[in-house]
Formats: C-alpha cells, sequence, structure tokens
C-alpha cells in the first residue's frame, strides 16, 4: 500500500483548470520530485496536499487516511516555502521550536529536540540569531529544521533553493537529501530544475500542463523519454523530425527522433560526415553544434585532451549509437 | 569652479524666500509662546505652570483632554485596525470604493461634522429618538464627554484606516500559511506573529491618532460653542475670548499641550525599541 | 490569488459593509435633513425639497464666504508652488543632506497645533509693522505652513521616483543651461504629482477653521466661519451648506483621484 495516495484530484480556479483526474503514488520513505514549467500545476499540487489550496474533487490518502476535508493544522505534514517563511519577530530558536509549542510540548523536551536538529542542519550556534541576521542559505535551513522538529508524516519542499545562488544551492541539495535519507522521510520536493530533480530524487514526476506526462526514476525519465515535451525539457536532447531524420541516417525512418548529444561520437573516421558550426566550453564538456547533411546536431564530447578539440569550420565524421535513437510521438 | 560656487549661491538665494515665511508664520509663533509661557504678571519665572496646576479647573480641562484623547484613538484604532484588514481581503471593486470612500470622509471634520452629529444625536436627533424608542438610550447627550468621544472616534476611524491599510503590508501570506502547518490556530497565528508584527505601526498609528485628538479645536468648539472644557478651547479662550485675556497663561497651556504631544511621541519611541524592531 | 475559503469571505464583506455604514451615517443624515421639509422629533422627515439649496444658493453672504474661501486657499497655494518648487529642486540637487533636515522642519506644522501657534500669531502680528490679523494675507501665510507638509512629500516622492539627478545631468549633456533644464525637463515631469498635491491640500484647506476663526474671523468670513455663524439659523440650512461644502471637497477628491490613477 502506498504511504501517499492522490486519486482523481480535480483542481479549477476561475473556470479555468488547474488539473484533472491526477494519480499519483508515493511510497514510504521515497523521495519524490514535481518537475515541470511554471504553469503546470505542481506548485499547485503541492499546495493541495498541504492543505493550503482547497481541492474541487478527489482524495488524498495518507497513510491510509483521506486528508481533504482535514485543516493544514492537523495533517502532520511540514513544508519548506521557497522564501522560508520565518516569522520574523522570534529567534532561530523561537522560530525552531513553535511547532513543538503548537503541540504544547514541555519546555525541556522542547529545547531538547531544538537543539538536536538545530545540530541536524548544522546551524547550532545561531540559535539566538533574528532571520534578518542570516543568508539566505542559513534561512533556509532553519526553515528546514522547523518544519522537521515536530516529526512530520510527510515532508514538503516547494522550490526552495530556487532564491539561492548556484553554490549554496549545490550544497543544500546534498544537506537536504542527507538528512532525508537519515530520517526515512517520505519527501515531495517541487523544482523547474532538472538538475537538481535529476540528482536529489528516487522518483520524477514529469508535468506539464495539469498532467503527470511521466513517471520513474531519473535514469528512466532521462534516457527514455515518452513523448516530445519530456524529450525536450530533461537533457538536451536533438529533436529531429521525420524528414530531418531520414536525411541524416541515410534510411527511411517513420517517426520523430531524439537522440542525446553524448550518444554522438566526432572522430576522423565515422559513417557520417558534418562540419563544425561553432563550439562552446561547458568546461568538462564541450558543446558542438554540427552540420549534417543540411541538419544541425548538438553534440556533447568529455573534454578529455586537446585530441577532443575540433575548431570551427573543421570537417569530421560522426558516429552515433543506434541504440540511442529514440522514437518520440 | 567659481561658476559651481555662484550656482550654489544663488542656489541658496532660493531657499531665502521660503526661509522667511516659514519663519514668520511657524517658527516666530511657537517661539513667541515658548518664551512667553514662561512670563507672568510677576515677572520671569514658573509661575504660569504653578497657577496652571493648582487650579481645580485647568486640570479638569487636562485630564478631559487626556481622557477623550485616549479613548477616541483607542477606540478609532480598534475600528480601523478590524475594518483595515477586512479591507484588504475583499474583491477590489468593493475595496477601492470603501477606501476613496473613507479617504473623503477623512476631509468630514471640525465644524461639518459637529453639526450632522447635532442633527443626528442632538437633543432631537433623528437617531437618538430612534434609540429612546428602542429602550437602548436613556440619558445620553452629544454634548457630555462621552459623546465627545463618539464624535471624535468618529474622525479617528478614516485616519487610523488610511494609516494601517499599507501596514498590513508587512504581514506575508506564507507566514499564516506556515505557521497553519505547523498546528497554529488562527488565533494564535495572530498572537504569536500577526500582531508582534504588526506592533510598531499600530503603536505609530495610536500615537498620531492621541496628537491629533489632542490639538483638535475645531469640533469641540463648534459642538458645544467653547464650552466645554479641554485644553485647546482654554487656550483660545485666553486670546480671543470676551472675558479675561491672557496671552501668557495661554502660552503656558499651549506649552502644556506640547509637552503632552512630546511626552507621548517619547513613550512611543521607548515601547517601539523594546517591541519586535523589523531591520 | 489563493482564494479565499467561503466562510472568511463573508466575515469580511460584512466588516467592511459596516465600517461604510459607519462612515456614511452623519453624512446620510445631514443629506437627508438638507433635503427635508421639516424633520423635528421624529423618525423621519415629513417630505422632501429642494428649497433649502436655493436658498442657500442665493445667499449672497456663503457665496462670498465661498469665494473668501476659495481666494485664500488658491492663494496659499500659489504661494506654495513659488516657495516650496525653488526649495525642493534646491534641496535635492544642490544640498541633498538637507532633505533630512526639512523633513523634520515640515513635521512641526503637524506637532504643533494650530491653536498654539495662533497664541504666538495672535500676539506677534496683532498689532505694530507686521500687523496682519484680521486680514486675508495671515490666513494665506499660515495655509502655506499648513499645506507645506502634503506639498512638500508629495513632490518628493515625484522627484524621487523620476530621478532628478539623472534627468539633469543628461539634460545638461544636451546642452541646456540649469534653468533651462529645471522648466524643460523637470517641471513637465511634476505637472501630475503636483496637481494632486494641489488638489489634496486645497480640500484640507478648505476644511481648516482655527486659524481662520482665532485669526480672521468675521473680518474675512471663509466658509467654515460663515458654516459656525449661522449655527442659530435652521438646521435644514445647516445641512444643505454641508452637503453643499463636502460635495465640492468630494469632487476635488474625485480628480485628484482620478489623475492620481492615470499615471503613466
Amino acid at each position: 500500500m502506498s504511504f501517499v495516495s492522490v486519486e482523481k484530484l480535480h483542481k479549477s480556479y476561475a473556470g479555468t483548470p488547474v488539473f484533472q483526474d491526477i494519480d499519483c503514488q508515493i511510497q514510504r520513505g521515497e523521495f519524490v520530485t514535481l518537475l515541470g514549467p511554471s504553469g503546470c500545476g505542481k506548485s499547485t499540487l503541492l499546495r493541495c496536499i498541504a492543505g493550503l489550496t482547497p481541492v474541487d474533487s478527489g482524495q488524498i490518502l495518507l497513510d491510509g487516511q483521506d486528508i481533504v476535508p482535514l485543516s493544514p493544522q492537523k495533517r502532520g505534514i511540514g513544508m519548506v516555502f521557497q522564501s522560508y517563511a520565518l516569522f520574523p519577530n522570534m529567534t532561530v530558536e523561537q522560530n525552531v521550536a513553535f511547532g513543538l509549542r503548537m503541540q504544547k510540548t514541555k519546555a525541556e523536551e522542547s529545547q531538547a529536540r531544538v537543539r538536536e536538529v538545530l545540530e541536524l542542519v548544522e546551524l547550532g550556534s545561531f540559535a539566538g540569531r533574528y532571520p534578518h541576521q542570516l543568508s539566505g542559505g542559513q534561512c533556509q535551513r532553519v526553515a528546514l529544521a522547523r518544519s522537521l522538529v515536530t516529526r512530520p508524516r510527510l515532508l514538503l519542499l516547494d522550490e526552495p533553493l530556487s532564491a539561492l545562488d548556484a553554490r549554496i544551492r549545490k550544497h543544500l541539495r546534498e544537506q537536504i537529501r542527507a538528512i532525508q535519507r537519515e530520517l526515512g522521510l517520505t519527501t515531495i520536493f517541487v523544482t523547474h530544475d532538472q538538475e537538481e530533480a535529476l540528482t536529489m530524487s528516487d522518483r520524477i514526476f514529469l508535468m506539464n500542463q495539469g498532467r503527470i506526462v511521466q513517471s520513474g526514476d531519473a535514469e528512466t525519465l532521462y534516457t527514455a523519454p515518452v513523448d516530445l515535451f519530456a524529450a525536450g525539457f530533461i537533457g538536451n536532447y536533438n529533436l529531429l523530425d521525420a524528414d530531418s531524420a531520414s536525411r541524416v541516417l541515410q534510411r527511411p525512418i517513420a517517426s520523430r527522433l531524439a537522440i542525446r548529444p553524448e550518444s554522438i561520437s566526432l572522430g576522423l573516421d565515422g559513417e557520417l560526415d558534418g562540419l563544425v558550426r561553432s563550439h562552446s566550453l561547458l568546461g568538462n564538456v564541450i558543446r558542438y553544434r554540427v552540420e549534417v547533411r543540411g541538419v544541425e546536431l548538438v553534440v556533447d564530447v568529455l573534454n578529455r585532451s586537446s585530441a577532443d578539440l575540433h575548431p570551427d569550420g573543421q570537417r569530421v565524421s560522426l558516429a552515433i549509437d543506434p541504440t540511442a535513437l529514440r522514437e518520440v510521438a | 569652479m567659481t561658476s559651481s560656487h555662484r550656482g550654489r549661491f544663488l542656489a541658496l538665494l532660493c531657499l531665502l524666500p521660503f526661509a522667511v515665511f516659514f519663519f514668520i508664520f511657524q517658527i516666530a509663533p511657537l517661539g513667541w509662546v515658548a518664551v512667553h509661557s514662561l512670563h507672568a504678571e510677576s515677572g520671569w519665572g514658573l509661575d504660569n505652570f504653578s497657577k496652571i496646576f493648582a487650579s481645580k479647573f485647568y486640570l479638569q480641562a487636562l485630564q478631559r483632554s487626556l481622557e477623550i484623547s485616549f479613548y477616541s484613538s483607542l477606540f478609532g484604532i480598534l475600528i480601523a485596525t478590524l475594518g483595515a484588514y477586512s479591507l484588504r481581503q475583499v474583491d477590489s471593486r468593493l475595496r477601492d470604493f470603501v477606501s476613496a470612500f473613507a479617504n473623503m470622509t477623512s476631509n468630514f471634520s471640525g465644524v461639518p461634522l459637529a453639526f450632522a452629529f447635532i442633527i443626528l444625536l442632538g437633543f432631537n436627533g433623528a437617531l437618538t429618538l430612534l434609540l429612546k424608542q428602542i429602550g437602548l438610550l436613556e440619558d445620553f447627550s452629544i454634548y457630555s464627554k462621552s459623546g465627545l468621544i463618539l464624535v471624535y472616534t468618529y474622525f479617528q476611524i478614516p485616519l487610523g484606516v488610511l494609516l494601517l491599510y499599507p501596514a498590513f503590508d508587512a504581514l506575508r501570506e506564507d507566514w499564516r500559511e506556515s505557521a497553519a502547518l505547523l498546528g497554529a490556530s488562527h488565533w494564535q497565528y495572530w498572537r504569536h506573529i500577526g500582531l508582534p508584527v504588526l506592533m510598531p505601526a499600530l503603536l505609530g498609528t495610536f500615537v498620531i491618532l492621541l496628537a491629533n485628538a489632542l490639538g483638535a479645536y475645531a469640533t469641540v468648539y463648534a459642538l458645544t460653542t467653547g464650552n466645554f472644557n479641554v485644553l485647546p478651547i482654554r487656550i483660545a479662550a485666553l486670546v480671543a475670548g470676551d472675558i479675561s485675556l491672557d496671552p501668557n497663561l495661554a502660552s503656558a497651556l499651549a506649552m502644556v499641550l506640547v509637552g503632552l504631544m512630546t511626552l507621548v511621541t517619547v513613550v512611543h519611541q521607548w515601547l517601539l525599541k523594546r517591541s519586535y524592531h523589523a531591520r | 490569488m489563493r482564494a479565499e475559503p467561503g466562510k472568511g469571505g463573508v466575515y469580511h464583506r460584512v466588516v467592511v459593509y459596516l465600517l461604510f455604514l459607519i462612515l456614511l451615517l452623519p453624512l446620510a443624515g445631514t443629506l437627508l435633513y438638507s433635503l427635508a421639509t421639516s424633520w423635528s422629533a421624529s423618525l423621519l422627515p415629513s417630505g422632501l425639497t429642494l428649497k433649502w439649496y436655493v436658498a442657500l444658493w442665493s445667499e449672497p453672504r456663503f457665496l462670498a464666504a465661498f469665494g473668501q474661501s476659495l481666494l485664500v486657499c488658491v492663494g496659499a497655494l500659489l504661494l506654495s508652488v513659488v516657495l516650496i518648487l525653488p526649495l525642493l529642486f534646491v534641496v535635492h540637487y544642490h544640498f541633498p543632506r538637507l532633505d533630512a533636515l526639512m523633513n523634520i522642519l515640515i513635521l512641526l506644522p503637524f506637532a504643533v497645533p494650530p491653536v498654539v501657534s495662533s497664541v504666538g500669531l495672535l500676539q506677534l502680528y496683532g498689532s505694530g509693522p507686521m500687523a496682519m490679523v484680521g486680514t486675508p494675507w495671515i490666513l494665506i501665510g499660515c495655509y502655506f505652513t499648513v499645506a507645506l507638509p502634503f506639498m512638500y512629500r508629495a513632490i518628493t516622492n515625484n522627484l524621487q521616483a523620476i530621478n532628478l539627478r539623472d534627468l539633469m545631468d543628461a539634460a545638461q549633456l544636451l546642452g541646456a543651461s540649469t534653468w533651462q533644464a529645471a522648466l524643460l525637463v523637470v517641471l513637465p515631469n511634476l505637472r501630475k504629482g503636483l496637481m494632486v498635491a494641489l488638489l489634496l491640500s486645497f480640500s484640507f484647506l478648505f476644511g481648516e477653521f482655527v486659524f481662520a476663526n482665532l485669526l480672521v474671523g468675521t473680518r474675512y468670513e471663509t466658509l467654515q466661519v460663515y458654516l459656525n455663524n449661522m449655527r442659530n439659523s435652521s438646521g435644514h440650512f445647516n445641512s444643505a451648506l454641508v452637503i453643499s461644502y463636502f460635495a465640492f471637497v468630494l469632487l476635488l477628491t474625485w480628480v485628484a483621484n482620478r489623475l492620481n490613477k492615470d499615471k503613466s
């Protein structure tokens, strides 16, 4: 039995449906990501699970109990917001202790648990500070601590890292995942950043326009996108329509093809001839734009040595891994 | 560089007319009052002030001023807080309409307001009769202290709403949601987060309302034809009345009034420091 | 934005309607009284008529008071514009550190009640070389100080919004002198903010009573003083007077609001 089960959820706003008939199942202890572009309904779905936005119809079962009729206070769900939502008039310690206070926990126990969770997020010495004295990353860790201390059954994170800069984002990503694993806490994470989704999740639900387009683990989503949207959203797929594909591969192709850029190799002996149009250095990967028979392909090559550098205008030959050709609808 | 100097000199010259007018009509009168509050028949000293504080009559004026100002500001800010908060939550058409209306009624104070209240709640006023018929009203006079508190509260409300409406900007929606998920009920949210965050704005508005009521002259004058014993009336009576004119005593009373307002501001600053202080 | 649950919505609507009702009541009562043929000691008026308004608007003393109020307010605002615009320009362009001082100075008209100032004004300018008490001139001067905080704040916000320094610099780089830049570039941009500030200050000044009564009284009767002096005449007449005054102020505030919303 799934730990979280969303069944036939239906939500409209001002006459326009946000999502219709959404179904998804999440197992206990899983880290699941809702991934998709802005406006696809992922945040709304999260807020419906939290009880902050009412649903029109459907059920949300948490550990077997339908939580739709419950107020947010009673659902036992923790949530971390994109804007941290730390209470400005309270210290870090008071912020974190707030949930315990609402549960009428005794002062001694509350203090101990607060201290424990602050150590977990590595902010033990910041207990007396106020939110306006903290950096963005520190604020987010306090927000995390605050939602963990009440021992919720489910943790929701609504684009928690979007407001932070890249380096802190990477560090926090790892920290959040590590804490989640240690606590075995069922977690739903919302993001529009595919790299985040791919690195952190056990499973990903890819959403578009109110529908769950594809669900699966990172590997499946990346190597086997189910349709054009999925292929366009994850990774840097070359998306070729049937004509262009036929032209490149010199054999009739019936449907659209998606080819991953790293599954094309550049060398001086291969079946296809092409011309390097431009390149950009992405650090450990060089991204080439190569024209093959009038079709431009993106090719990613690992930057191992100078042998991998091909100047613009050079003629190269390409080899495409046949197992990497995916037909997409 | 000299043209720049000349430019600055010309600029300073532009400031001169303003400074002159401001001095004549604002600074000089205030200065006169401050100086002459210390000038009594017996020469320079604090005689005026001892006279004031020894007189039952003037002490009554002081007490009445404080009472009316305090209660009208208290009721005014309560109504304004509830009103401003709800105003933010309703749809924009209703909100814009009532906001504009509150804006316009803030001009409705002084003599016109006094007349309007006499019509409604005077001895033969329509509301007085209605309430007497229902039996809710026994012995109410708009010309009494409670009557004045009612009238003052009326003109404090629009000012309060105007000042408090933007203050609710400081309350972020995700604090409320976050508190709810952590188990806080509606009241608990307000008690632990909402009100503390709003407190500086609430205190500030309260102080402004207090000062507004303390210095109000037109409304009480028009309502009671200058016969009600509050500070502004006493001050005016000593300089423009028919009986004994004593501008020096008036100055001393005026300084007491200004002193009260300063005291109120100081207490406000002190309270601000103690309560939660946003960056 | 998020949809509000139904229950909360009803409460808020009720509160807002209540607020509206509380504020409306005295106005409504006065309006009704001004249209009533007679309304004494009963719950509702006995009949409706416009005769009080006719009487009001054909009363020469009223028209004189209205006109005199207009004159004084317009005069005060003209004076304000002439004094404050150059001041603001100079402060923001040449001496930005004076802005802090100015912000304290303009608190004075707020912090010092008109009654208090009147004590000094009556003594200083009641007689002698600068005698102005009883003339409209002292009113114009005092009203200038009353309007000062509103005008200063409104135009300051406007100047900050249009980024005075950058505009002036750009104009001067294109060859304009300081004067030309100020008149041709800055002033047109201030027009709307200035209009709104003027209209709002006007409404406020039009309702001023303390200075008008204590410093000038019946010697130059403004509308508010006239209203107070008429207290013993018919209540219906007074109500028509109050409503006419309020309608005029309403018109001004409405125009100011429209201009405000119109800001491009």
